[in-house]
């Protein structure tokens, strides 16, 4: 396609930024703020986005003033002016939006949810830190509090200015509130910047022609990031950098009271933070708090202050914008929204205040008084959702239950079940009959294991698991012949695992239990040698999935019998099979068919499932396993760790359907479906949950969006625990659902209860309004492609991996239509800041063309390093899902390195230093070299590495490391080059600290054999400087239009610290000597000096001739070079602070044009399209609008009404 | 990760640990001196927002020589009190107030400073353009405060963000100065959007007098349209500066720097004064913060345990020159 060369047009598609101001309207609607984007969500039946406008231009907004609020706002001053208001259109809202110097009013239509522009911006000369609706008539007047402990007085509409006041304290200020009904009383308390408040009034001015400071509240040792005032009860609250939030009783402000009681006192000094307070919201009774630890905390005002609850929904990087609806601060129920600098927003619901708050032990865990003999060893949940009781296991040999507040012993095991006692329950399937009985096994000491019915504990079988101790008993459910068996399985001694199906049946005398002894299993020989966790495969009969104590993973087959019906299917291994049927007629043990030895850790396998034909794993290493069966060998796709300290998994947890009938089903349905469609290999991961144990907490994390959804203090690791998932959870598309259900566990010798069990009801009920990013920084961004069924923009979707220093590695897909943002997968596997990504796209080769690129899926080989001179590489397989037309997205881990990697496994490394500096991984670049890719790296040790990796035994090694630049390798670049007779060349061009760029000859590596050390360079050939310090981004684009040499001329643009752009042109000869030796040419050498006004830090040739850098500048600017050099087209204001990284691409279907995407303290995207000359007037006027600007001077003005 | 991992992973910090200087900026002014010859003919010096004082220590060290002249005057301003310093004049003050650089040129015997410096930064946010602004609202009261105090032909130095608005800035303070650069020594990270503007020969437009009670400063610094997005952006010449043979700020250095010299771990020359956050990080570590499954127990009975209570604060007043 053409470049859009002189008349681009660049528009903003997509943003993500830190939501930094929230504000409800009434109940039903909220207001967000993300960058200069006012947006508004219905809250009514289901949550949506309902209308989205850019109203501050390059302002981020601060602040959101609805001109009524809804009931008894923060404020009951208000409730006057919405009484006036209400004679208006009761559909029709103005909102105050600010930010920044720049203040706007907007029009909110309810009933056709749409937002309008009023007035146009207005930019103030200081910085506004509140804005107060004022009642007046006939215009709208505000009240508007400024960085500089200042006061104006501005009508809505117009701008004009009507009164200005000063305080004599013309220090900063970091927050404001104003109180008052009217302008004339206003009072303003301010949060200064040497951390106090101080309260004035405009009208408190003196002769001198300043207010006097009134009221001084002392005792903050950090400055004052917000404010609420509560007149009823005359509370101002405080939240400071100094982590506390301070409440003062200060009496009535504003009207004829002044500035309320002469000695204000501090009442509370509220210490909960792990960090800084952003800010707080106080209601009659409570305080809410919320700050850059990522919690809101909800403060009880009974005690000294207590926590009542902690809300946690966003990812790294805080929470920058909290607010609560007037519902909850009446007396009713309401909502409490969060936004995060990871760009979500959440909501929640909060209830009113329970009314037995002083019992708050109680509260929390509640003791269910076991009284029977012994201590309680086991404890399992029996029965469906609502009827639970719970069933205990004692050291001396005896099952109880739970019914109402008794227990009552169902079950005594005698002397031989005495001192040593498991327990394991499962519900079976009453043979023809649909009822189900709860059943339980219980193993002893000396091989014994007594199956009993739990509703009839007389009816079940004593069966021998050998002489010695029972290590484990575990129930596995499998499908035969098309209904379900359950098979019990015994750990006994010498790594042997006794099996039996285990069958009820029911006639006239009642129920029967009937068992039959299957093959054992043997475990490989170990020292601690049983088994830990088991399931049947649905892939295929017979075969289990195990895993155990020593950590590793083993895959069973069971042996066909002679007499069954499909005994023919495997006749075909002859021999072998002959030997085999010998041993089972003498009832020799299975051995397993695939092994992983200790994948999970010397601390054992605790869990294993399948799931949508995907098996899942989890051990004490704090890692969970996702595995495939392929051809009856297990395979490992992925390993997904738990969150820092958590390192005792016991279990995950499927988000959606989670109902043990559903997944029948869902069962069912598979193996149909895996019978007709063959050769469907892509299988995508289900969301789960971790469950399992961080330190003293019982924990429920959630890896996708790095959230603890459930933390119960029970004591740690090595106790017996049951949980109690919420019955809505399978209705509930929202992963914080999962976390409200009730953990049975046994503390101190008692068993203990989360919650109630009886109870069903949740305090805490959370929506995810919008999805956040990484929180922190994003450091780069590739993209990967672009999916779309129709080729039509709203069904486009933009494929892309982030990563970022929260230490991820994040998929995620944009809708630039919508502005719909998806998170497909969150990669945790980087211990360290996350630095640079490559990517290769495999070309799809299928039956309908070769090479040709299909636009439902993609495939790509994604590369990520960092920090900790650490390297990861996926295969990342996404399509569109038939049904909802969403892309899926499939990882699949290929391999991973750590420079360092021989130290973390040293022992008693706490005792010695570390010598080795801690490198960081700067940057990277991929070449594909038939099955192989080679990686290069600039490296913050001062070298240049090589990596190979192959995707087919899953290998990553260092092939070439050289420290000839002696500082930071900042950038790299790789150019390969192959011509027609299979020459092949690879340069290697890096940039350093000092401004240097240098170019090497690594072609050799393209030749040498794998496994053949490999001699590199030990210099480069060529180094030219390019900078005054350091080169921060490399772009190259061979310049193919140009005459026969072609594909030998490079440009070669490079960015700056200094804000340079360069552009060298470059040639390459490779001689046709013996030596064959490369030599360089430099052609031309253009550079502008000031490209941006701070680092330039990322670049990228969409074309030889079309240049987009970025910069923390905040500007996207689009250069085009020609013979004399370069010129700027155009120049975009981004509101992506810290842009760190930058990619840009053509796209694809009739549309064309180009996408440019710019990753920092968020993402955004823009598109680039040439300027059509029939473009809609609609669009012209509506910009046009957004674009009206009216500066508001007031350094002249001194009037003082 | 260590407590020498900083070690490797800022050289400067650990050669600020080696040298005695309090903080590793002090290599920064060290390296801005060495391009623009700062110290040359400087008999009187101004730090602004001084502690922990590593520039104090720069302009002490420098300035005064071997022969510890008595002739070279070295006045330190800062809201917080800081470790003396030989040669250094103290003055708590606040860089707004008339009565601080009325006491600065007391304190030079009605002479006005040659140089002043700032190596201020303000309590961030982590949002970017409230970091921005505030930042460069504290440069701007340090350019107000040397309106007062540096004579026609002086020079001021001052830490700067190179974010979105930085042009504006450069724009205000070439009003003020013949020639305003923007440097960014070696030792200062290539990541950081920290930079330095170098401002040379104070030269203030006609008829401006010095007002500290209306920061009219600010007043003119404000957006124009046709800077955010045009091509009419005020832009100052950009030098990196120090030798490029020095150490590398970006690069990770392994403990061992050389054969001959066994590393060796040192604390830090000076610890941070009484952080915001000190207060909170004493309750955490005694695991005293309230929590959802734990009442916080009465707050005074649990400050006053650490000891931490309300200390008394500093006079306000001056200290005099310890030496």
């Amino acid at each position: 396609m053409a470049s859009p060369v002189g008349s681009a047009v660049m528009e903003i598609a997509v943003l993500v930024a830190p939501v930094t101001a929230l504000e409800f309207l009434g109940e039903d609607f909220l207001l967000t703020g993300e960058g200069p984007i006012l947006s508004v969500y219905s809250l009514q039946a289901s949550t949506k986005k309902c209308a989205s406008l850019n109203v501050l231009h390059n302002y981020r907004i601060h602040g959101i003033r609805p001109g009524r609020i809804h009931q008894c706002g923060e404020s009951q001053f208000n409730s006057v002016i919405s009484s006036e208001i209400s004679v208006w259109d009761n559909d029709e809202e103005e909102i105050i939006v600010f930010g920044g110097k720049g203040v706007r009013l907007v029009n909110f239509n309810s009933a056709g949810q749409c937002l309008k522009l009023i007035g146009p911006l207005l930019e103030l000369q200081d910085w506004v830190l509140d804005i107060h609706w004022l009642k007046a008539q006939p215009h709208t007047l505000l009240g508007i509090a400024l960085a500089h402990n200042a006061l104006l007085l501005l009508e809505a509409e117009s701008g004009n200015i009507l009164s200005f006041y000063s305080c004599v304290e013309s220090c900063l200020l970091y927050s404001a509130l104003m109180i008052g009904p009217n302008w004339d009383s206003l009072v303003l308390v301010g949060g200064t910047v040497f951390n106090q408040l101080v309260l004035w009034r405009p009208t408190g001015t003196k002769s001198s022609g300043q207010s006097q400071v009134e009221r001084r509240l002392l005792g903050h040792s950090g400055v004052i990031f917000s404010l609420c005032y509560h007149l009823k009860s005359g509370w101002l609250a405080s939240a400071s950098d100094d982590r506390s939030v301070r409440l003062w009783s200060v009496g009535t402000l504003g009207g004829d009271a002044g500035c309320g009681e002469e000695t204000p006192t501090c009442l509370r000094v509220l210490y909960g933070h792990q960090a800084r307070v952003f800010c707080v919201k106080l209601t009659p009774s409570r305080v809410f708090s919320a700050g850059e630890d990522g919690a809101c905390l909800l403060w009880e005002w009974g005690g000294e202050g207590k926590v009542g609850c902690t809300f946690k929904g966003h990812r790294s990087g805080g929470v920058k914008a909290l607010a609560v609806s007037g519902g909850s601060i009446g007396c009713r129920e309401g909502w409490m929204a969060t936004g995060g600098a990871d760009g979500g927003v959440r909501v929640w619901r909060v209830a009113e205040e329970k009314k037995d708050s002083k019992e708050t032990q109680a509260e929390t865990q509640l003791d269910l008084e076991f009284k029977g003999q012994g201590c309680p060893k086991v404890v399992r949940l029996v029965g469906e959702d609502e009827s639970n009781t719970v069933l205990v296991c004692t050291d001396q040999g005896e099952v109880c239950l739970s019914q109402g507040d008794t227990w009552n012993v169902i079950w005594q095991g005698g002397a031989e079940f005495q001192s040593y006692c498991i327990m394991e329950i499962t519900s079976i399937q009453v043979q023809n009959s649909n009822c189900t009985v709860w059943v339980c096994a219980v193993g002893n000491l000396n091989g014994g294991v007594q199956v009993f019915l739990i509703g009839q504990p007389g009816v079940g079988v004593l069966l021998k698991a050998g002489q010695g101790k029972v290590h484990s008993v575990l129930w596995v459910k499998g499908l035969s012949e098309g209904s379900w068996s359950w098979c019990l399985l015994a750990s006994g001694s010498e790594g042997l695992v006794y099996r039996w199906t285990i069958k009820v049946m029911e006639d006239e005398s009642g129920l029967h239990m009937k068992e039959e002894t299957l093959l054992p299993f043997l475990l490989p020989p170990c020292a601690k040698r049983w088994l830990t966790a088991a399931v049947t495969l649905g892939q295929r009969k017979g075969l289990y999935l195990c895993g155990d104590r020593r950590g590793s993973l083993l895959l069973y087959a069971e042996r066909e019998k002679n007499d069954t019906r499909n005994g023919g299917e495997r006749r075909m291994d002859s021999q072998d099979q002959e030997t085999e049927n010998r041993q089972t007629q003498m009832g020799g043990p299975i051995s397993p068919i695939s092994t992983l030895y200790g994948v999970h850790g010397k601390q054992g396998v605790t869990f294993v499932c399948e799931y949508q034909d995907l098996c899942y794993t989890t051990g004490r290493d704090g890692s969970v396993r996702i595995l495939t069966v392929e051809e009856n060998v297990l395979k490992v796709r992925r390993v997904q760790r738990a969150c820092r300290g958590m390192e005792w998994l016991e279990k995950v947890l499927f988000l959606g359907s989670d109902a043990p009938e559903v997944q029948e089903n869902m069962l069912n349905e598979r193996i149909e479906k895996r019978k007709s469609d063959q050769e469907s290999e892509s299988v995508a991961e289900a969301r789960f949950v971790m469950v399992g144990f961080h330190s003293v907490h019982f924990i429920i994390w959630d890896p996708h969006r790095q959230e603890k959804l459930l933390s119960v203090a029970c004591g740690g690791g090595h106790r017996s625990w049951a949980y109690k998932c919420p019955i809505h959870t399978h209705t509930d598309p929202h992963a914080h659902a999962i976390g409200h259900g009730t953990l049975v566990f046994i503390k101190h010798g008692a068993v203990m209860a989360s919650h109630s069990l009886s109870s069903t009801e949740t305090d805490v009920n959370g929506y995810t309004l919008k999805e956040g990013l990484h929180g922190r920084g994003i450091s780069c961004v590739c993209h990967l492609g672009s999916l779309t069924k129709t080729k039509e923009l709203s069904e486009l979707w933009e494929i892309f991996v982030t990563g970022g220093e929260d230490t991820t590695v994040g998929v995620l897909a944009v809708n630039p239509q919508s502005g719909t943002v998806k998170v497909l997968a969150v990669l945790t596997d980087h211990i360290s800041n996350v630095r640079a990504l490559a990517a290769i796209r495999r070309e799809e080769t299928n039956e309908r063309g070769r090479g040709d690129r299909t636009d439902t899926s993609l495939s790509s080989l994604v590369f990520s390093a960092g920090g900790r001179a650490q390297l990861q590489c996926y295969r990342l397989l996404i399509r569109l899902d038939e049904q909802q037309g969403q892309p899926i997205c499939q990882v699949t881990q290929i391999g991973g390195h750590r420079l360092d990697e021989q130290w973390e496994q040293k022992r008693n490394r706490h005792k010695t230093i570390k010598m080795d500096p801690e490198t960081r991984y700067m940057s990277m670049s991929v070449v594909q070299n038939g099955t192989e890719y080679v990686l290069a790296l600039g490296c913050s040790d001062g070298a240049v590495r090589l990596f190979s990796v192959t995707e087919s035994n899953r290998s990553v090694d260092m092939l070439w490391e050289c420290f000839y630049h002696q500082r930071c390798v900042l950038s790299v670049a790789t150019y390969k080059l192959e011509d027609t007779q299979g020459r092949k060349v690879l340069l290697l061009f890096s940039g350093t600290t000092d401004g240097c760029i240098s170019v090497w000859d690594l072609t050799a590596v393209l030749n040498s054999k794998a496994g053949v050390s490999w001699q590199g360079p030990s210099a480069p050939f060529f180094s030219i400087p390019v900078h005054q310090s350091g080169v921060n981004t490399l772009a190259l684009s061979p310049q193919r239009e140009m005459g026969q040499m072609e594909e030998n001329m490079i440009s070669l643009a490079s960015g700056g610290d200094d804000g340079q752009l360069s552009l060298l042109s470059i040639k390459i000869d490779q001689k046709e000597q013996e030596n064959g030796a490369m030599s360089l040419q430099l052609l031309s050498h253009r550079s502008v000096p000031l490209a941006h006004s701070s680092p330039l830090t990322g670049l990228c040739l969409l074309s030889p001739t079309l240049l987009v850098s970025t910069s923390p500048d905040q500007r996207l600017c689009l250069w085009s070079v020609n013979s004399d050099g370069l010129r700027p087209l155009k120049v975009l204001f981004s509101h992506t602070a810290d842009a760190a990284g930058l990619w840009a691409w053509f796209g694809v279907g009739p549309e064309g044009g180009a996408w440019v995407v710019v990753c920092g303290q968020g993402l955004q995207l823009f598109k680039l399209t040439e300027r059509e000359m029939d473009e809609p007037n609609e669009t012209v006027n509506r910009s046009a609008k957004e674009e009206e600007r009216k500066k508001v001077m007031f350094s002249h003005c001194v009037s003082r009404t | 990760m260590g407590r020498s991992s900083k070690d490797k992973r800022d050289i400067y910090y650990r050669l600020a640990k080696e040298e005695g200087w309090r903080a590793r900026s002090a290599f920064k002014l060290l390296q801005l001196d060495e391009e623009f010859n700062l110290f040359k003919g400087v008999s009187r010096a101004v730090d602004l927002c001084a502690a922990p004082g590593s520039w104090s220590q720069v302009l002490s060290r420098k300035l005064r020589g071997k022969d510890k002249s008595e002739e070279v005057k070295i006045v330190a301003v800062d809201l917080q009190a800081m470790a003396p310093l030989p040669g250094v004049t103290q003055i708590q003050g606040d860089i707004t107030k008339i009565s601080t650089a009325q006491e600065i040129i007391r304190h030079f015997e009605g002479q006005s400073a040659d140089l002043v410096v700032c190596d201020g930064a303000p309590d961030v946010t982590g949002l970017h353009d409230v970091d921005e602004y505030i930042q460069a609202q504290l440069l701007l009261a340090a350019l107000n405060i040397t309106t007062h105090v540096l004579k026609p032909g002086g020079n001021f130095v001052a830490k700067i963000f190179r974010g979105k608005d930085v042009t504006l800035l450069y724009s205000q303070l070439k009003i003020f100065f013949s020639s305003v650069t923007c440097a960014k020594p070696r030792s200062s990270r290539n990541s950081s959007i920290e930079a330095f503007v170098v401002c040379q020969n104070y030269s203030p437009p006609e008829g401006y007098v010095p007002n500290m009670s209306n920061p009219l400063l600010d007043h003119s610094y404000d957006v124009d349209f046709n800077q955010l997005e045009g091509p009419n952006r005020i832009i100052v010449p950009f030098l990196a500066c120090g030798d490029l043979s020095a150490f590398d700020s970006d690069r990770t250095y392994p403990l061992q720097l050389d054969s001959s010299k066994a590393y060796q771990y040192l604390p830090p020359t000076q610890p941070p004064i009484r952080p915001p956050y000190q207060q909170a990080c004493q309750l955490r570590k005694n695991n005293l913060l309230a929590k959802e499954d734990s009442p916080s127990g009465p707050l005074d009975d649990a400050l006053s345990a650490l000891h931490l209570g309300t200390s008394p604060d500093t006079n306000s007043a001056t200290s005099g020159t310890s030496d």
